[in-house]
């Protein structure tokens, strides 16, 4: 008692400051020592979570197994694997535990084909999964829906096709793409009508999903994408001018041709480079008709046409442009003189040196 | 009879207990890895008539299984190499290091045992 008596008197004698370092140091020591109780607590409970989760994979893992391989041909569900079917239904409204069914009834569904995987859509609609999926495209968060539409598109169920379709415009970006891509992964070339009645934009990174999609299936017969061409939408625009280069669709040339002169440039640009891999010939007179109402981008993609689709008597139009301000366009220009006229291109480097730019002749003597 | 003993290397718990329960009802012998590293240990020590592996592994993948069979152990045991979509490419280098068959996922279990009864035939 005396002791302690001691330690609080020795410790008023100390100035103020002093003192209040040592009730912070306890007050931060006292911190340190409830977040190292609770970190271990946290640390056992997670740990047994993780033990449980194993066991419970191992578990449905095996009752998994014995469900494919217990079916018989006679009948739909043989009686053991109804008796599976029950036991699941009964972990299912758990959310702990339907997230671990789920997941490894998709790990395997992407790993195996034909009966299996047949086998293994029976049980999600089976056991009830479909309907907690489903439920989720109603609740009032997008991140919900979105995993709702993921969850559907992964284990291929095609009959909620209008549930998932209305998502179509939602204002998230998250859920469209979701919904995009459910609608293209179940219904291939079909599902793109949704192309249709889009009114938000379609980014890129949306686009090439779509298309990376779209070339996964054996069966590449692509449905008529001239309404796409003609949308108000120019982000839809965009990706069916994509879609004709990629599918080669020389039936929509004369569309490709109107959209020539759309308003916005990129779009102008993108048809002139795929006119360039459809031949669109048909495009030419026009665009050098109105060579100079051009922006430069568009004249150095038609200039790339021109190199593809030259005949000799665009000569003429390509000796005028020999010595454009642009570099790029003296260098198409070049090159196309060489294939078209070959003594006129050598002739270039006997003009006297006012008349031709240098780097245009450093490069005529390298080409 | 000795029953013929097959390495599967696959890093998919469910998976690999699908294919073990499959070739096990063939009358095979199956011995687990679920990495690089265990299927060469398993390798090296039962000297199995076949392995199965996938090319994406932790620790060592499948090509580098191959790799130190056919160069290291110096072994011709038939291997068939289990690929996802988009890894053309690393199918091409598994057979160059001496990959005999491969399958592409998602694949049936059933063709998967034609095949391995193929080679071990």
């Amino acid at each position: 008692m005396m002791y302690y008596q001691y330690i609080i008197d020795y410790y008023n004698e100390f100035p103020f400051l002093v003192r209040l370092i040592w009730i912070i140091s306890g007050i931060l020591f006292s911190i340190i020592v409830l977040l190292t109780i609770y970190l271990k607590l946290v640390r056992s409970f997670l740990r047994r979570k993780d033990k449980e989760i194993a066991k419970f994979k191992d578990d449905y893992e095996a009752s998994l197994i014995e469900y494919l391989y217990s079916g018989n041909e006679q009948e739909e569900l043989s009686e053991v694997q109804k008796s599976i079917i029950l036991k699941l239904k009964e972990e299912v409204p758990f959310k702990s535990k339907r997230k671990i069914i789920i997941s490894i009834l998709y790990n395997l569904m992407n790993e195996v084909s034909g009966e299996m995987s047949d086998s293994i859509k029976i049980l999600y609609y089976e056991t009830g999964l479909i309907d907690y999926a489903i439920s989720r495209l109603s609740n009032k968060n997008w991140y919900i829906i979105a995993k709702g539409i993921g969850e559907l598109t992964r284990f291929k169920i095609d009959e909620t096709h209008d549930k998932v379709a209305k998502f179509i415009n939602h204002p998230r970006s998250e859920v469209r793409k979701g919904t995009q891509l459910y609608l293209v992964n179940m219904f291939r070339f079909e599902g793109l009508k949704f192309l249709n009645t889009l009114s938000a934009p379609l980014s890129e990174w949306h686009q090439v999903q779509l298309l990376e999609t779209l070339q996964k299936f054996d069966d590449q017969q692509i449905c008529d994408i001239k309404p796409w061409l003609k949308s108000t939408n120019d982000t839809v625009v965009s990706f069916a001018i994509k879609l004709a280069q990629i599918y080669n669709q020389f039936e929509v040339k004369d569309v490709l041709i109107e959209l020539l002169s759309h308003k916005a440039k990129e779009i102008r640009v993108s048809v002139i480079e795929v006119l360039t891999h459809l031949y669109g010939v048909e495009a030419k007179d026009m665009l050098k008709a109105n060579f100079n109402e051009l922006s430069l981008d568009e004249q150095i993609s038609f200039f790339a046409l021109l190199e593809k689709l030259v005949i000799p008597t665009d000569e003429p139009f390509v000796e005028k442009h020999l010595f454009h301000k642009n570099f790029e366009i003296q260098l198409l220009a070049l090159n196309i003189l060489k294939s078209i006229n070959i003594d006129k291109y050598m002739g270039l480097t006997n003009l006297p040196k006012d008349e031709k730019s240098p780097a245009m002749l450093k490069l005529v003597n390298t080409i | 009879m000795d029953k013929k003993k097959i390495v599967l290397a696959e890093d998919n718990s469910t998976l690999s207990l699908l294919l073990k329960f499959r070739l096990e009802k063939e009358g095979f012998e199956l011995l687990m890895a679920v990495d690089g590293k265990e299927a060469i240990e398993l390798i090296e020590n039962h000297n199995p008539d076949l392995v199965l592996t996938d090319i994406m592994m932790p620790f060592f993948s499948g090509l580098e299984v191959i790799s130190h069979m056919r160069n290291k152990l110096e072994v011709d045991t038939p291997v068939i190499v289990f690929s996802s979509a988009g890894q053309e490419e690393m199918v091409l280098k598994a057979f160059n290091l001496g990959a005999n068959d491969f399958m592409g996922k998602p694949f049936s279990p059933n063709e998967l045992v034609i095949r391995v009864k193929r080679l071990l035939s």
